[in-house]
């Protein structure tokens, strides 16, 4: 922990003791790239670390050994969402007949709390040890059946689920029959990988009693300041030189209509006194490592050249500066100087030196401001600072920008003077802006006496965010309230699409405008044209509730600008959506959390919002990280990769695989996994040349038979699609949620991570005679939840593709894509895509007869025996001894 | 490969501008509707959108083709694609205004629009010279595989565009 | 540079005196024209209005005429242009119907495969040899104002063509500013001029047209610059009309680029181009033409 700024103030001082104090009570753990003492950090971490984390031979066993398989399968309706099209009677039936399985039990509602009590019966009654549950997501409800499994006593781990909802349901609509048959399948691959799933030790660990916030808006100062009153050490991160935001730059906030800075500027002195918070400004992250619990933070700070404790803002460096620089906080409508502070209620209270602009620190090419500076606030010599620290949980408030108005060419902003943004508008009205608060227009500084508003731009079109930005309605109402607030005989007229008034005295102010004479027509403007002579605009408009053309002239037109989204821009994977904003954990359930524990987002930088939902969103963000901070422990993944000695050829290649230095040499040379460390990517085993390394779990056994039952039948005709956990699967399961109809032959193999996805598999699906092959991951370059799985994917590409070529395997029946969570589109358009690949294979193969690429193995309809590995043989006699009459019950309720 | 538009083809067009959700800016755009008001391509897809057929009523043809309803629509509907398409319908079903049959035939004959052959006069008179043409056989051949030549006869058979 | 010229119908046997500036130009800038037989582009509002799919076989049968000479398509008419980069662009991005395409091509033993580009004259001037390049070569720079009219086909659609900022084009007044001419800015700039429904709706037409010729009016420019001869011809002589049915008194000369480059250049031959013009404008060709010069050169097959 290197804090690089020296705290002055007696508070400071407390923090410090505070914070040592929480140093000291918690164990320490150290992980992540650029670590100076790698090898110290492991063994303080092996120290505590389970000691069965090592596996010294093949001759692993999973902990039932010599145990029967028992298998339960419980496939569920989800009321019509499975039910209407997949024959859930029929998929019961056929489940009852698979290897292992002794019960079936089909519900309406598998998930309610009657269809988990049911699964715990079954497991008493009927002794299951591992249990398949056919019905939504893992993503959406793996946890919840795990739960369940748990509270009967079996291992959370040995419950796993088959996608049956988001990946047939919701996707094959019109097609049950097939929907049926992929459904059969989807719990066959299921019940294969059930028989050899391993049960695994439950693990926490430490949470630093810690938060960071990133980004000092009106959402992250709310976070923080909330997280800081329960106590705990917050550090807030501002890339700006002040806190506030854009709320810091409005005039005034809608419905009220009360002055902006009046209410955020108490709030922002709150933040900067607050004995928990540890506030940088000007400062951007520079990486983040580990995980929750425990992230290592390194912050970037750009200099200020100024002292902010010496600093007394008294205005005097800025009267000696030569330099005028255009003013960001008044949308460049006047100008400032190279120092400057961006408004009078800027927090930390004190100027900053535009590097770029400013002539020179020193007496030679100027100097002036350091001359001037009775207290001597001005430090040259100031230089960038890396700042690190560990932290439990982290809160995303990023925020938005408002949206480019150059982008929507037509309406003219930038090419005539008197087309202005409404936050250019904001800063006009403004006592403390540019003109004092009076409104002129920008060509000849005259009071314009009619107003039209732009409605949607930047919002509600493909070419620039399809979304619709949320505030901006009521942001133009206001607008329309304060022009005639001040300038009472003004023509004032909105152009809008729809006025959505949704809020909470919205419609009241709506109201309000329309009393006092604001003109509302429906109509979206298609352009705007100048008058060459007067620089008055014409606005071209349809209104479109008396299908006329109107062309309004205006004395100014204020544009109401939409947000851009600014997600996807920090050293975080943190999938976005399409237009740059974070994807939520759930959007009804967990619409703050992410798919990252630890990691929560909230405000402008999850959608756009205005300010009361901003700070609503805050605080349950601080809210659901305090969860985590406040309970002190958290379960992480117990899942870990283990070294097979026997097979180990030492040639080390994990090592450099391993994103989290998990893989150490011994003295002996002897290659070992800190399973504490490992996240259980499976980077390592997916290029590991002798097969020597094993995820439990994710198994080349497990995958192998996966693939092996979704190629029983037909294989010609199927696509074994490998998506990772975290993108592309959820980019998947968005597609089923979306109901994008796309192909019924693809089966979806799922991993932790892309790097799992090794050349062999592929190698195996078209030896077995896959139609199609696609490898999915996290988008290249910083997507990969676990670093840089998704990169080691991508080099064993070439392999794959001289391996076809070799094989006489067309190259386009072998794909890898990258798909975010957001891209459920991008998902049904690769699957259709591939699925025309495999159509043209079939056709290809019925005309000219060729022979499959190498010998076709004998086909079998359910999983069986491969003469392989002892494994394997082992596993085919518990199926052996198995298919006993499984019983299956109905439930209707 | 013919112009008679399928059912699917059809319904595809359809499907196509079902994104639109009348803002109006392709109104606003029109350089038609700003002279003459009754022609509306808002109008004119709420009206397909509405009934699931496309039935030209003559408006189609007053488009000028200056795309600028297509370059601005925000939902990405190709308003130029659909009045070819509601075009080629009106075509099929003998609709197509005065002097489009002639233009075809010219095509037809000649290879290009220009009839007179008096033009080739004009040129010389800057010292151009005449102008290369293909082949009657071969322009023929490509009209008649597209189904140009059919559909002239249409019109042909109604006294016009024939020589 | 070699080009297979593709003048279109309008300019050929319409305003053979512009094409006839073109080919005075062309030889300063080392642009090589090759004349080949094609056929009409064809033009979108006719032939694709009647059907899309000859409208389409024509387009890559002249295309595949210019890829037989391995030559790059030159186009002098925005209505060609935008026809031939839509055919093109419909053709590469839609190999069912390329295929369809290619065989009705192959019944006339020929292909199209797409290896020919097609670029507008504006972008040859403009993005190949530049402004500053022409800018050397002014020995009379012309003293006038104008308003430049780029026409529809030349700036939609965007994302096909990428000629210019279809909203706010500049390269245009770019190219009239090196002659020494002011360009100015309009209302209504990217405005259409009506020609496109002048066989449908004639009123509409000339009301359209009225309308960009109002906005014109507004700054007083001693003439137009077009890009186009439709848009010549709906300007030129449209106005007339427009006069007659609206009782306006537009008297607008109108200039296709290559025209008043000539006259900048001093290129001799321009005497009898300029007297062409039916509304007179301030723009005198000096040097006496010399007949026979800028002789299209023939093509070999």
């Amino acid at each position: 922990m290197t804090v690089s700024r020296a705290p002055s103030s007696i508070l400071f001082g407390i923090v410090n003791l505070y914070y040592s104090i929480v140093q000291f009570c918690q164990v320490q753990l150290v992980f992540g790239r650029g670590l100076a003492s790698e090898s110290e950090c492991v063994s303080m971490t092996k120290s505590e670390s389970n000691p069965e984390s090592e596996v010294e031979s093949t001759k692993r066993e999973i902990h039932h050994a010599g145990e029967e398989v028992r298998i339960g399968v419980f496939p569920c309706r989800c009321g019509k969402n499975i039910g209407a099209v997949v024959d859930i009677d029929e998929v019961a039936e056929f489940s009852r007949d698979l290897p292992g399985v002794v019960f079936v039990q089909d519900n309406r509602y598998t998930c309610a709390d009657p269809g988990q009590k049911e699964i715990q019966v079954a497991i008493n009654e009927h002794s299951l040890n591992r249990v398949v549950v056919a019905s939504c997501s893992p993503t959406m409800h793996e946890a919840t059946f795990r739960k369940a499994v748990k509270a009967a006593g079996l291992n959370p781990y040995l419950c796993i689920m088959a996608n049956i909802r988001e990946h047939v349901s919701w996707v094959h609509q019109s097609e049950p029959e097939l929907a049926t048959l992929k459904a059969k399948e989807l719990i066959a691959m299921a019940v294969s990988k059930a028989a050899t799933l391993e049960a695994q030790p439950e693990q926490d660990v430490n949470v630093t009693q810690a938060a960071m916030v990133v980004g000092a808006g009106v959402a992250g100062m709310q976070a923080a300041y909330d997280l800081a009153e329960m106590g705990y050490l917050v550090y807030l991160i501002e890339k700006q030189p002040t806190i506030g935001g854009n709320m810091a730059i409005l005039d005034k906030v809608f419905p009220q209509n009360d002055c902006s800075i009046c209410i955020l500027g108490p709030k922002m002195v709150d933040i900067y006194q607050h004995p928990n918070i540890r506030l940088y400004t000007m400062a951007e992250l520079e990486s983040v490592d580990g995980y929750v619990g425990n992230f290592h933070v390194k912050v970037k700070q750009r200099p200020r050249f100024v002292d902010t404790d010496k600093c007394t803002a008294c205005n005097d460096c800025v009267e000696v500066c030569p330099i005028d620089v255009p003013d960001r906080t008044d949308q460049n409508l006047s100008w400032r100087k190279a120092i400057s502070i961006p408004f009078p209620q800027a927090v930390p209270s004190a100027y900053y030196i535009d590097v770029d602009t400013c002539l020179g620190m020193d007496l030679i090419r100027c100097g002036k401001c350091i001359d001037k500076c009775e207290q001597e606030a001005i430090k040259p010599e100031d230089t960038e600072q890396v700042i690190e620290f560990d932290i439990g949980v982290i809160i995303l408030a990023t925020g938005f920008n408002p949206a480019d108005p150059r982008k929507t060419p037509r309406l003219g902003w930038g090419r005539y003077p008197n087309v202005i943004t409404t936050l250019e508008f904001e800063r006009l009205i403004n006592a403390a802006g540019p003109t004092e608060g009076q409104l002129v227009r920008p060509s000849d500084y005259q009071e314009p006496k009619s107003v039209s508003v732009v409605q949607c731009v930047g919002s509600r079109d493909i070419s620039t965010r399809s979304g619709c930005s949320n505030y901006c309605c009521a942001e133009s109402v206001k607008c329309a309230l304060l022009v005639k607030e001040h300038y009472p005989d003004t023509d004032i007229t909105i152009f809008y699409q729809d006025l959505r008034m949704h809020g909470k005295y919205f419609e009241d102010v709506y109201r309000k405008a329309r009393e006092q004479g604001v003109k509302f027509v429906r109509g979206r403007v298609g352009e705007i044209q100048q008058f060459p002579d007067t620089q008055n605009l014409r606005l071209s408009v349809e209104d479109t509730t008396h299908n006329e053309l109107i062309m309004q002239e205006a004395e100014l037109v204020l544009l109401s600008m939409g947000a851009e989204g600014t997600a996807g821009e920090l050293p975080i994977p943190i999938s976005t959506t399409e237009d740059s904003f974070y994807i939520e954990s759930h959007p009804k359930l967990a619409p703050v959390d992410t798919s990252t524990a630890g990691i929560f987002i909230c405000g402008g930088a999850e959608s756009p919002k205005d300010i009361r939902d901003s700070v609503i969103q805050a605080s349950a963000a601080a809210g659901r990280a305090s969860v985590i901070l406040q309970k002190g422990r958290y379960p992480i993944e117990a899942l870990s990769a283990k070294i097979m000695q026997d097979l180990c050829s030492r040639c080390g290649s994990c090592v450099e695989r391993c994103p989290y230095g998990a893989i150490s040499q011994d003295g002996t040379g002897k290659f070992t996994v800190v399973s504490a460390l490992c996240r259980a990517c499976g980077t390592c085993a997916g290029d590991c040349p002798k097969g020597a390394i094993y995820m439990p779990n994710f198994t080349d056994e497990q995958i192998f038979s996966q693939i092996d039952i979704a190629l029983g039948d037909n294989p010609e005709e199927k696509i074994v699609a490998f998506a990772c956990a975290f993108c592309s699967y959820r980019g998947s399961d968005l597609a089923g949620v979306s109901r994008m109809q796309y192909p019924t032959n693809a089966r979806i193999i799922r991993a932790m991570c892309s790097g799992r996805f090794a050349t062999k598999f592929a190698q195996k699906a078209f030896e077995q005679d896959a139609g199609a092959v696609l490898y999915s991951g996290c988008h290249l370059p910083a997507d990969c939840h676990f670093q840089t799985g998704n990169h080691f994917m991508a080099k064993r590409e070439p392999r794959i593709r001289k391996w076809m070529e070799r094989h006489g395997i067309a190259d386009d029946r072998f794909r890898v894509e990258w798909v975010s969570a957001g891209e459920g589109k991008k998902w049904q358009g690769i699957m259709t895509e591939m699925s025309k690949v495999v159509e043209r294979h079939k056709e290809e193969l019925a005309s000219r007869k060729v022979a499959p690429p190498k010998k076709k193995p004998a086909k079998k309809k359910a999983p069986a025996a491969k003469k392989t590995t002892p494994k394997k043989k082992a596993a085919t006699k518990t199926r052996k001894k198995a298919p006993q009459k499984a019983a299956v019950k109905k439930t209707r309720s | 490969m013919t112009d008679t538009k399928t059912p699917e083809e059809i319904e595809s067009i359809i499907e196509s501008i079902r994104p639109c959700f009348q803002c109006g800016i392709c109104a606003s755009s029109c350089p038609v509707f700003r002279v003459a008001p009754e022609i509306n391509p808002r109008h004119a897809i709420d009206e397909i959108v509405k009934t699931g057929v496309i039935e030209p009523d003559g408006t189609e043809w007053s488009c000028a083709y200056c795309l600028m309803c297509e370059q601005r629509c925000p939902m990405g509907v190709s308003l130029a694609h659909l009045l070819v398409a509601v075009k080629n319908i009106s075509t099929e079903k003998g609709n197509a205004p005065e002097g489009l049959p002639e233009i075809i035939h010219s095509i037809l004959s000649t290879g290009v629009i220009a009839q007179d052959s008096d033009l080739d006069k004009m040129r010389e008179k800057y010292d151009l010279p005449p102008l290369k043409r293909p082949t009657a056989k071969e322009v023929r051949k490509v009209l008649e595989l597209t189904g140009a030549t059919d559909l002239l006869e249409l019109y042909q058979s109604k006294g016009v565009g024939s020589d | 540079m070699k080009y297979a010229f593709f003048p279109g119908c309008t300019m050929a046997y319409r305003l053979p005196f512009v094409e006839k500036s073109i080919r005075l130009v062309a030889p300063h800038f080392n642009i090589e024209l090759v004349d080949l037989p094609f056929t009409c582009c064809p033009e979108p509002n006719s032939v694709r209005s009647f059907s899309d799919e000859t409208w389409l076989a024509l387009a890559a049968r002249n295309l595949a005429l210019a890829e037989k000479s391995k030559l790059d398509v030159l186009t002098a008419c925005t209505g060609c242009h935008e026809s031939f980069m839509t055919a093109k662009h419909e053709l590469d991005t839609h190999p069912d119907r390329k295929d369809a395409v290619n065989e009705v091509l192959g019944e006339i033993g020929m292909e199209y495969t797409g290896v020919s580009a097609v670029k507008h004259m504006h972008q040859v001037l403009f993005d190949d040899i530049g402004p500053e390049a022409i800018a050397e070569k002014v020995k009379r720079p012309l003293e006038l104002r104008v308003v430049t009219h780029s026409g529809c086909h030349m700036l939609r659609p965007e994302a096909i063509l990428q000629i210019d900022d279809c909203e706010a084009p500049v390269k245009f007044d770019g190219l009239v500013e090196v002659l020494g001419i002011e360009p100015l800015e309009y209302m209504d700039k990217t405005m259409c001029c009506g020609t496109g429904t002048r066989r449908a709706n004639r009123e509409a037409s000339f009301a359209i047209l009225r309308e960009k010729m109002t906005s014109m009016k507004m700054v007083n420019p001693d003439a137009a610059v077009v890009f186009c001869p439709s848009c010549f011809i709906s300007f030129e002589s449209g106005q007339r009309i427009v006069n007659k049915t609206f009782g306006t008194d537009f008297k607008l000369p109108v200039y296709y680029y290559t025209e008043l480059l000539a006259v900048a250049l001093e290129i001799p031959g321009m005497v009898p181009i300029i007297k062409a013009h039916r509304v007179k404008g301030p723009v005198t060709a000096s040097a006496p033409g010399v007949p026979g010069e800028g002789r299209p050169v023939e093509a070999k097959n």
